[in-house]
């Protein structure tokens, strides 16, 4: 064996995982903000945080922001129904959301509800590019790709846990869907480079089949194999080339990779392991699911999770016709999951350190399509001008001038509401309204990144919000 | 010498203003150094101040330039002269002396600005670069060089290295070569027979030959290069924009022009002032609502043909003159207006000026484009420009990319960034008007690389961290394959590849048409749509022109290529296949082919043992496709070297 390979050997043995975590990823610069001064990262308030995305635009007042309620009544002319819920109390006194959020309402004391939340119009008011934009805090298109804000995390903290992807995405296809291409757009790290890229787990029950061998071949053969790679590159003419970096990277990744497979860590992604009782509770279908595998992963050492009511257009949240009964099933799904997550990470400790965040791309209206006076297509498929029909019965049209936001754990207030829509509509954020760069800045901010962080893509600065310009919202912290 | 403007790299500033969009920016109180502050200087005060003109001795071209003058007394605007300079009605005094004065806004601007201490963007200075690079085609005298050294691009390296004292590095082995060049050129694995063929050849001119045979596969030339001429036009089978029509595929008209070879002036002008099948790249990506005025399709026109042709990158201009060379928002909106239907507005970080765009080239001493003539006329005028003898740029660039795509590393570094000095200007200069002078032919081109002797040396990495000035160069660069390649070569070695592509009209008829071009053994990855495998291995999606693939495996690449399903049901096709062709030989036997024919190389006995022992005895599906891991995760499978 010659001098080189005898490096090569030590190299593999002797480099610990939290040194290789760290290698080849160079500190962002931090010595520039957007105004020329120095920039000095904020002290964290959290160590991971998840993200429950609403995909398809989560109706505000028929959730989190009750307006007046009528029930279905034939004939009821569409322009008086601003809610098709009743309200419920909550665990808040000034707090009232709607019904079939009883158990949300039992932890809203546990966190901050956000009903002021904007998005601009984009002239024509499409899921993907509102999504794109929520995700990436940039309106498409972009000249360069823009990282997911998963991305940002995993590029500028990396992983808590140096085995645990940093960047974990739960509940969406990419594959076999529509707007595929859209949704692959956002999932990206964009300009950063697949490293900081998301770890898909389209189907949480299934995720364990992402860290075990490969269907049929057994964790004994799965390890064979990789020991045989091993001596492979260890004896092969690989010594010959010297300090090769390309090389290194590559042997680094699969080091990588292997360490987490070989990880008791890997357990968490197994769903299967809860006990039952606490299984049950989360099990009302994917999202749910998806909430009891992120509590796991977060309680491994993950960064940044985000679990999404799966995005299929006209599914889901997307309600262009029958969306009172639609949202009854949306409510089953994440009603019990969301509180048992919260009860979950306070019980063990974890809320104070970990960021969960409830958003969508816009809310919902009977009537307004956008905001008042914008030239978005209606795209209600149930239009008329009084209820006759159950499928009329919803808020089917897209509005971007007020939805509501959940932020828990992560130093965010308890049992604290912030901002107000109209209780007439249209239904605008009236006070405090918050845009997408600044919740972006207050959850950047949160984890311990200045909004005004930036890398250098084709000789000019990106920044975490746009422009560097996103402000922290500071009354959202206790 | 300096060619990357590095301190201007730090630039601060939201210059990527261009991202920001009918949300909610500014704060007034803030003063912006790169928005607010550059532009008021460049406006009033740089032309007699800065950049080698310093009238009364004063400049602005750096913070401490401005500090030594002595007119700004930083965190205190009341004491700082040069308020009362561009404040005073004084004709004897005032600044600038003539010429529009500082409007209110633009003082408050300044003194907010002085106030806060006169921040300024560390490196940044209003002095331009020194190196200019040359537009016209220049015919560089070739060095005089020892005999037997034909090659032009030889002599100058040769000459390059003996200056510098450098040795250079030893002949690849005619097995390396073959498997170099064929992935090189057409993408291919050689198999273990051609490559023994080739070695055993005695023939003195036989890797000349080979190249030839190689770029005389016109089907294979094609299927290979469609990858790199997808991801440079963002042409692509499937993707954003397609939902509603917003684009539109080049893929026939491509696919014909590699076949056929088309002259590279030809195919230019195809591209800019098109026909209806070579219209996609031109026409742009077209999105529903309300974008960015620095994304809408005439805009993307300019970013697209600019960086793609002349490796000149608009994207900053085309939203404010740029802070990071020199081109500005009229050059931008000029090529702009060249494709556009109607008068186009110039906008300024998304916010409309007034002005109208004047058509015209970025490089005006070129030729002229009749502004009032109508669309078509123009682009045929701008394609004319673009593809005259004299635009050296344009041949410069593609010289660049392909011997980029050969030797690792551009001669300008990086490819899109043609403004930067290359480290031998006599090489690039040669390179380009050999296109020129073999009729715009880039096979030609590619023939005179490969066939150099300087091309079938060994390869060494080179660090991408050191600082690019230093850069020397001293023989080819490993490429890491790129995902087409990887699954090629995983189809030439194992035998299962896709079954037929979407877009079978484009891919197979033409090719019948050809004379003597027999079919593809397999179908090749680049004629169909990304899979998830070919994504993890670094398919782009093409919403952006890509020009250069990330050349690093990554940790989850990793993983999914140790437990994916792409890849794990790919290779246990592959290992029953080979089980069941091949079952009756020795696992030995069955090692040794698959390491010849996936390395180019005789295994040693230590590999071969390995592998044998992975594959196990008897032979079996899972042992044989744990082998096919095994040499296929290898780096030195993965490299192009």
């Amino acid at each position: 064996m010659n001098q080189n390979q005898l490096d090569r050997r030590r190299f593999l043995q002797a480099t610990s995982a939290a040194a290789l975590a760290t290698m080849g990823m160079s500190a962002p610069r931090f010595a520039f903000g957007a105004a020329g001064e120095t920039l000095v990262q904020p002290i964290p308030k959290a160590d991971a945080c998840i993200l429950l995305w609403m995909a398809g635009g989560m109706a505000a007042p028929d959730t989190f922001d009750p307006k007046a309620y009528l029930p279905f009544e034939k004939g009821l002319p569409v322009e008086r129904v601003m809610s098709t819920f009743p309200a419920i109390n909550t665990a808040v006194d000034n707090i009232k959301i709607t019904a079939g959020l009883e158990n949300v309402a039992k932890v809203m004391d546990r966190g901050t509800l956000i009903r002021s939340h904007v998005q601009p119009d984009l002239g024509h008011i499409l899921h993907s590019r509102h999504q794109y934009h929520w995700h990436t805090g940039y309106v498409p298109p972009q000249t360069v790709a823009a990282p997911h804000i998963g991305a940002w995390m995993s590029r500028v903290l990396g992983p808590s846990n140096p085995v645990m992807p940093a960047f974990i995405d739960i509940g969406q296809r990419l594959e076999g869907v529509g707007e595929k291409e859209e949704l692959k757009a956002f999932h990206t790290a964009g300009f950063f480079g697949g490293e900081y890229g998301p770890f898909l787990l389209p189907y949480p029950q299934d995720a364990v089949g992402a860290v075990r061998p490969p269907k049929g071949m057994t964790p004994d053969r799965f390890e064979a194999r990789y020991r045989h790679f091993r001596e492979l590159v260890l004896r092969g003419p690989l010594g010959q080339h010297g300090s090769d970096h390309q090389q290194e990277s590559m042997i680094r990744a699969m080091e990588n990779a292997h360490r987490l497979l070989s990880s008791p860590d890997r357990a968490a992604f197994d769903i299967s392991n809860e006990p039952k009782e606490s299984y049950d509770k989360y099990n009302t279908g994917r999202f749910g699911q998806g909430c009891l595998l992120a509590r796991r992963l977060v309680e491994s050492g993950a960064r940044f999770i985000e679990v999404t009511t799966e995005y299929v257009p006209f599914e889901g949240w997307d309600t262009h016709e029958e969306g009172h009964s639609r949202l009854e099933k949306m409510k089953q799904q994440i009603d019990r999951p969301i509180a048992q997550l919260i009860l979950d990470l306070e019980e063990r400790g974890m809320l104070d350190r970990t960021l969960v965040i409830l958003a969508s791309e816009f809310s919902r209206d009977m009537m307004i399509e956008g905001v008042p006076g914008s030239t978005a297509k209606d795209q209600s498929r149930a239009a008329s001008d009084t209820l006759e029909l159950p499928a009329h019965y919803g808020l089917h049209r897209h509005f971007t001038g007020g939805s509501s936001v959940l932020m828990f754990g992560g130093g965010v207030k308890k049992g604290f509401l912030y901002g107000e829509t109209a209780a007439e509509r249209p239904c605008l954020a009236i006070k405090d309204p918050i845009s997408v760069t600044d919740l972006h800045a207050t959850i950047f901010h949160a984890m311990g990144i200045s909004p005004k962080t930036e890398f250098t893509i084709e000789k000019r600065p990106f920044y975490a919000t746009e422009d560097g310009k996103g402000r922290v919202v500071d009354a959202l912290f206790a | 010498m300096t060619f990357s403007r590095p301190s201007i790299r730090l630039l601060l500033a939201a210059m990527l203003c261009c991202s920001s969009l009918l949300t909610s920016r500014v704060r007034a109180a803030e003063v912006d150094f790169a928005h607010d502050v550059i532009p008021l200087l460049q406006k009033h005060c740089a032309r007699c101040h800065s950049n080698g003109t310093y009238k009364g001795s004063m400049s602005i071209d750096t913070r401490e330039a401005l500090l030594e003058t002595g007119v700004v007394e930083p965190g205190d605007s009341s004491a700082s002269y040069l308020i009362d300079l561009v404040t005073s009605d004084d004709p004897e005094m005032q600044m600038p002396p003539k010429g529009e004065r500082l409007t209110e806004e633009e003082v408050d601007t300044l003194r907010h600005w002085i106030d806060a201490d006169l921040q300024w963007e560390e490196g940044f200075s209003f002095k331009a670069e020194t190196y200019q690079a040359p537009l016209k085609p220049r015919r560089p005298d070739l060095p005089a060089t020892e005999a037997g050294v034909d090659n032009p691009l030889d002599q100058i390296i040769f000459h390059y290295w003996k200056e510098r004292g450098i040795q250079p590095p030893a002949p690849i082995s005619d097995a390396a070569f073959y498997r170099r060049s064929s992935l090189d050129l057409v993408g291919l694995l050689p198999s273990a027979d051609e490559v023994d063929a080739f070695v055993a050849d005695q023939s003195p001119d036989k890797r000349a030959a080979l190249v030839h045979r190689l770029l005389d596969n016109q089907v294979a030339y094609a299927d290979h290069w469609l990858t790199f001429w997808n991801d440079l036009l963002r042409n692509d089978y499937a993707g954003t924009g397609f939902i509603d029509g917003g684009r539109a595929q080049i893929t026939s008209w491509l696919y014909d022009a590699l076949l056929k070879n088309k002259p590279y002036d030809q195919f230019v002008r195809e591209l800019i002032s098109p026909t209806p099948e070579s219209e996609g790249f031109a026409k742009g990506i077209i999105w529903r609502g309300q974008v960015n005025a620095s994304q809408r399709p005439e805009l993307q026109f300019s970013q697209n043909v600019g960086q793609v042709f002349l490796g000149v990158n608009l994207k900053c201009a085309s939203c404010h003159d740029s802070f990071v060379d020199d081109w500005k928002l009229t050059d931008a909106y000029g090529l702009a207006a060249i494709t556009s239907n109607e008068q186009l507005e110039i906008h300024r970080c998304d916010k409309p000026t007034g002005e109208l765009a004047k058509a015209y080239f970025l490089f005006p001493e070129l030729g002229s484009v009749d502004a009032a003539a109508p669309r078509e006329e123009r682009l045929k005028q701008l394609a004319a420009i673009m593809t005259s003898p004299d635009n050296g740029r344009l041949t410069r660039t593609v010289a660049n990319r392909l011997w980029h795509r050969l030797m690792g590393r551009g001669i300008v570094h990086p490819v899109d960034s043609m403004g930067a000095r290359p480290w031998n200007e006599d090489l690039l200069d040669q390179l380009a008007v050999h296109i020129s002078d073999s009729g715009y032919d880039l096979k030609k081109t590619l023939e005179l690389i490969a066939t150099s002797q300087v091309y079938g040396l060994e390869s060494a990495p080179w660090d991408e961290s050191a600082p690019l000035e230093d850069f020397v160069f001293t023989g080819p660069s490993p490429k890491r394959m790129t995902a087409e390649q990887f699954v090629d070569s995983l189809a030439a070695i194992a035998g299962v590849a896709p079954d037929k592509t979407e877009n079978d009209d484009v891919f197979v008829e033409p090719v019948k048409s050809l004379e003597g071009a027999g079919e593809r053994p397999f179908v090749r990855a680049s004629l169909i749509q990304s899979t998830p495998l070919m994504r993890t291995l670094g398919r782009p999606n093409r919403e952006q022109v890509v020009t250069t693939r990330p050349g690093e495996v990554t940790t989850l690449e990793a993983l999914e290529l140790s437990n994916g399903e792409p890849l794990s049901d790919l290779l246990a096709a592959g290992g029953q296949k080979l089980a069941a062709n091949f079952g009756d030989l020795s696992a030995e036997d069955l090692c040794r082919a698959l390491v010849r024919s996936a390395l180019s190389r005789e295994p040693t006995a230590e590999e071969l043992q390995l592998l044998a022992e992975t594959a196990g005895q008897p032979l079996t599906p899972a042992g044989l496709s744990d082998v096919l891991w095994c040499i296929v995760m290898l780096p030195e499978f993965q490299l192009v070297r």
